[in-house]
């Protein structure tokens, strides 16, 4: 970690504020211009993301790579005076530009396949439409480059805000309406939580910069930095939908728009999981003989990788199968990051990639199902291969990602993740692998139901295809062939310098304290044709394949139901379920 | 005297989370928020209080003190009493936007009772 900065990282730092103030000129932009054509929210938005994600590459040119650097951008040059931050800095760290890419990236498909679903809106409509989308993603990638701890609440609270108005934007109807009213409690009481924890620790020790709390922090913890570190993550938990903080999650992906919950699914709520791995990995100081917030978020991620695997197998409604297992797969990449080891943690930076891109994929396709026909329970579809070829291609390509075939995106991920858990854990690795054999059950039998099996009577009438659909649908799909087949680069130039960012907790704190820095190399090795794990992951996509057979034929078991009952719908079991998690988890830190 | 504040800004919070928690009614449950809201300002404020401090900016220092005098000197943490500032706006909004959610589930379901209002579940 050398102090001296080179004077060629100045220019790209300065630019790190220009990839939120762009979507965010978009959103003021695409209102304004809607009423004179309709096709100008859908250019202004586009534009404005697209272009955020170009000012990203550009900074990402000097951040990854063997030499991996850490670009900060002080506002208003108010730079650190002897390790003293007073002002708001931005950092360009490998795992937050991750994230923020992604976030550009994958959110220009999403506004393309939005409004090509969506064009029959009126002008109006469409422009508050794209302006709340875009004003989602700007706090997504504001959120995953800050280095302030308020910024990253205030960030999450123009996330959570904008997410409000997306998932109500069909006032008419009144599941979505619910859906919104469940999502508001739940979030608001999370983003109390977190702004409570935030403000005890600047109380305790006078700073919100990441670097300079980190510091701070490593000197010892006292009883009220527990309570902020619960506080902290069992906030942002909400946002990442683990259990039992999920309550609101499944609801809110239901009523709305396919490209509305893929937004939410593959982008919004790994949110929830970047702060969390920011507050326990880079700012707390970790090993489980200072606190036990990382075995607590390994006991989390295990409910809710098998309740969310459970319950989307449980399903009719095809988009809940969907969210039910975004909730699984936030439950690994948890797993992987708690578990703290190289393998581990870069697996679930390449497995957060690769969830956002295929989860947005099938929820684009399942958004595509209902609009064409209709209809949104599985068990009144079916054959629609044959109808909707393109639909049915997209979402056998997704569900096989899932399931970790070669050579698409979810093989190299997943292989990360077991071999880091697998030499730490064995019986977190277990609960991974038959959390993994349920999820391809899940995924298995939506698959079936919707598009693989007859149905006996024909559609009365399907909508036509759309054009932007089907171009974001190739993208997605191609994006998942392209992150599976060059594996070796992406860990090299992504994976592996992200984790160094999280595993060298010192080299963060350092750079965002002293205008930018370099992270030392971490090695991570990956055999992609590791026997195996081939055989495993030919095992789990076997059993997962009977287990899907073996369900479609037989009445709900008696626990799936009981578990089913425990989700009565009624917000304050939701809130009461996510108040108990809390108050476990403060009492476990404090003891 | 401030251990007082805290003590009712944890009693204010609780019995707002008891509110959301256990009344069925949407307006009981906006406004068992709003206290837990309120609480997390009391909070802040209290946590912002030094004993004996004054207002941090002072357009003429009290008995005779000079402005550098005040630097170094007792003041309360104005960052904590920015932060409340910032929830405060952002709760504003918030309450802004979960009210007009009610008023259209009220529209909808003619009824503004949780248990009413519960097509999604399981």
């Amino acid at each position: 970690m050398s102090g001296l900065v080179p004077s060629s990282d100045a220019a790209p730092a300065a630019l790190l504020v220009v990839p939120v103030v762009l979507p965010i000129v978009g959103a003021v932009l695409a209102p304004l211009t809607a009423p004179f054509n309709r096709v100008l929210p859908l250019v202004t938005s586009i534009l404005a993301v697209s272009a955020s994600g170009l000012v990203l590459l550009l900074i990402a040119r000097r951040v990854y790579g063997p030499h991996t650097r850490v670009l900060v951008h002080y506002f208003g040059h108010w730079k650190p005076i002897g390790g003293q931050a007073l002002g708001i800095s931005f950092a360009a760290d490998p795992f937050g530009l991750t994230f923020a890419l992604m976030s550009a990236s994958i959110g220009t498909c999403l506004l393309l396949a939005a409004f090509s679903e969506l064009g029959r809106l009126g002008n109006r409509e469409l422009g508050g439409f794209a302006c709340l989308f875009q004003v989602l993603i700007a706090a997504l990638i504001g959120a995953a480059l800050t280095s302030d701890l308020i910024n990253l609440f205030v960030w999450f609270q123009v996330a959570s805000l904008a997410s409000y108005g997306l998932s109500g934007f069909f006032l008419e109807r009144p599941i979505a309406l619910e859906a919104t009213f469940k999502l508001i409690v739940m979030t608001t009481i999370a983003g109390f939580s977190v702004f409570i924890g935030a403000a005890m620790l600047y109380a305790q020790h006078g700073a919100l910069n990441f670097g300079q709390l980190r510091g701070s922090l490593a000197r010892g913890l006292r009883t009220a930095d527990l309570i902020a570190l619960g506080l902290l993550v069992t906030g942002f938990a909400t946002k990442a939908g683990l259990v039992p903080w999920h309550g609101w999650l499944p609801d809110a992906h239901t009523p709305a728009p396919g490209s509305v919950s893929a937004l939410f699914s593959g982008l919004m709520v790994n949110l929830g999981v970047v702060a969390v791995v920011r507050v326990c990995l880079q700012l707390f100081p970790g090993t489980a003989t200072r606190h036990h917030m990382t075995g607590m978020l390994l006991v989390a991620g295990v409910a809710s990788a098998f309740l969310g695997g459970i319950l989307a197998l449980a399903q009719d409604d095809l988009k809940r199968v969907l969210a039910w297992d975004t909730i699984s797969q936030m439950g690994i990449l948890i797993i992987g990051f708690a578990t703290a080891n190289a393998h581990s943690v870069a697996g679930s930076v390449y497995h957060m990639i690769s969830h956002g891109v295929f989860k947005a994929l099938l929820f684009l396709c399942a958004g595509g199902v209902v609009h064409t026909t209709g209809l949104t329970k599985m068990s009144e579809m079916g054959g629609l291969l044959r109808h909707r070829t393109s639909l049915a291609i997209g979402f056998t390509i997704g569900t096989a990602a899932i399931a970790g075939i070669p050579p698409l995106s979810g093989y190299a991920s997943v292989g990360l993740i077991h071999e880091g858990v697998k030499d730490s854990n064995s019986v977190v690795y277990a609960a991974v692998l038959i959390a993994q054999v349920i999820t391809v059950a899940a995924l298995g039998r939506a698959a079936y139901l919707t598009f693989y099996r007859k149905r006996a009577q024909p559609y009365q009438e399907l909508e036509k295809p759309r054009t932007g659909m089907r171009v974001a649908l190739g993208l997605l799909a191609a994006a998942c062939l392209a992150i599976g087949i060059f594996p070796r680069e992406l860990i090299d130039t992504v994976a592996a310098p992200a984790a160094a960012s999280l595993l060298n907790r010192d080299g963060y704190a350092h750079a965002v304290l002293s205008s930018g820095g370099t992270l030392p190399h971490l090695a991570v090795h990956f055999h992609y044709w590791l026997a195996s794990e081939l055989l495993t992951i030919a095992a789990t996509v076997a059993a997962g394949l009977l287990l899907a057979a073996w369900y479609v034929r037989r009445d709900e078991p008696r626990a799936v139901t009981a578990l089913r009952r425990l989700h009565t719908g009624l917000v304050n079991d939701y809130a009461t379920y996510a108040a108990a998690g809390t108050a476990a988890c403060l009492l476990i830190l404090i003891s | 005297v401030i251990l007082g504040n805290y003590l009712t800004s944890a009693a204010l919070f609780c019995l707002g989370l008891y509110v959301v928690l256990t009344r069925r009614n949407i307006i009981r449950i906006v406004t068992g928020l709003s206290l837990m809201e309120a609480s997390t300002y009391l909070l802040l404020v209290s946590m912002a209080y030094r004993k004996g401090s004054t207002a941090p900016v002072l357009l003429q220092p009290p008995g005779g003190a000079k402005g550098e005098d005040l630097a170094r000197g007792n003041v309360a943490d104005p960052v904590l009493q920015n932060f409340c500032l910032t929830a405060i706006v952002i709760g504003v909004a918030i309450t802004g936007v979960f009210l007009a959610v009610v008023v259209r589930l009220a529209q909808h379901y003619r009824s503004i009772d949780t248990d009413k209002i519960r097509e999604l579940r399981g």
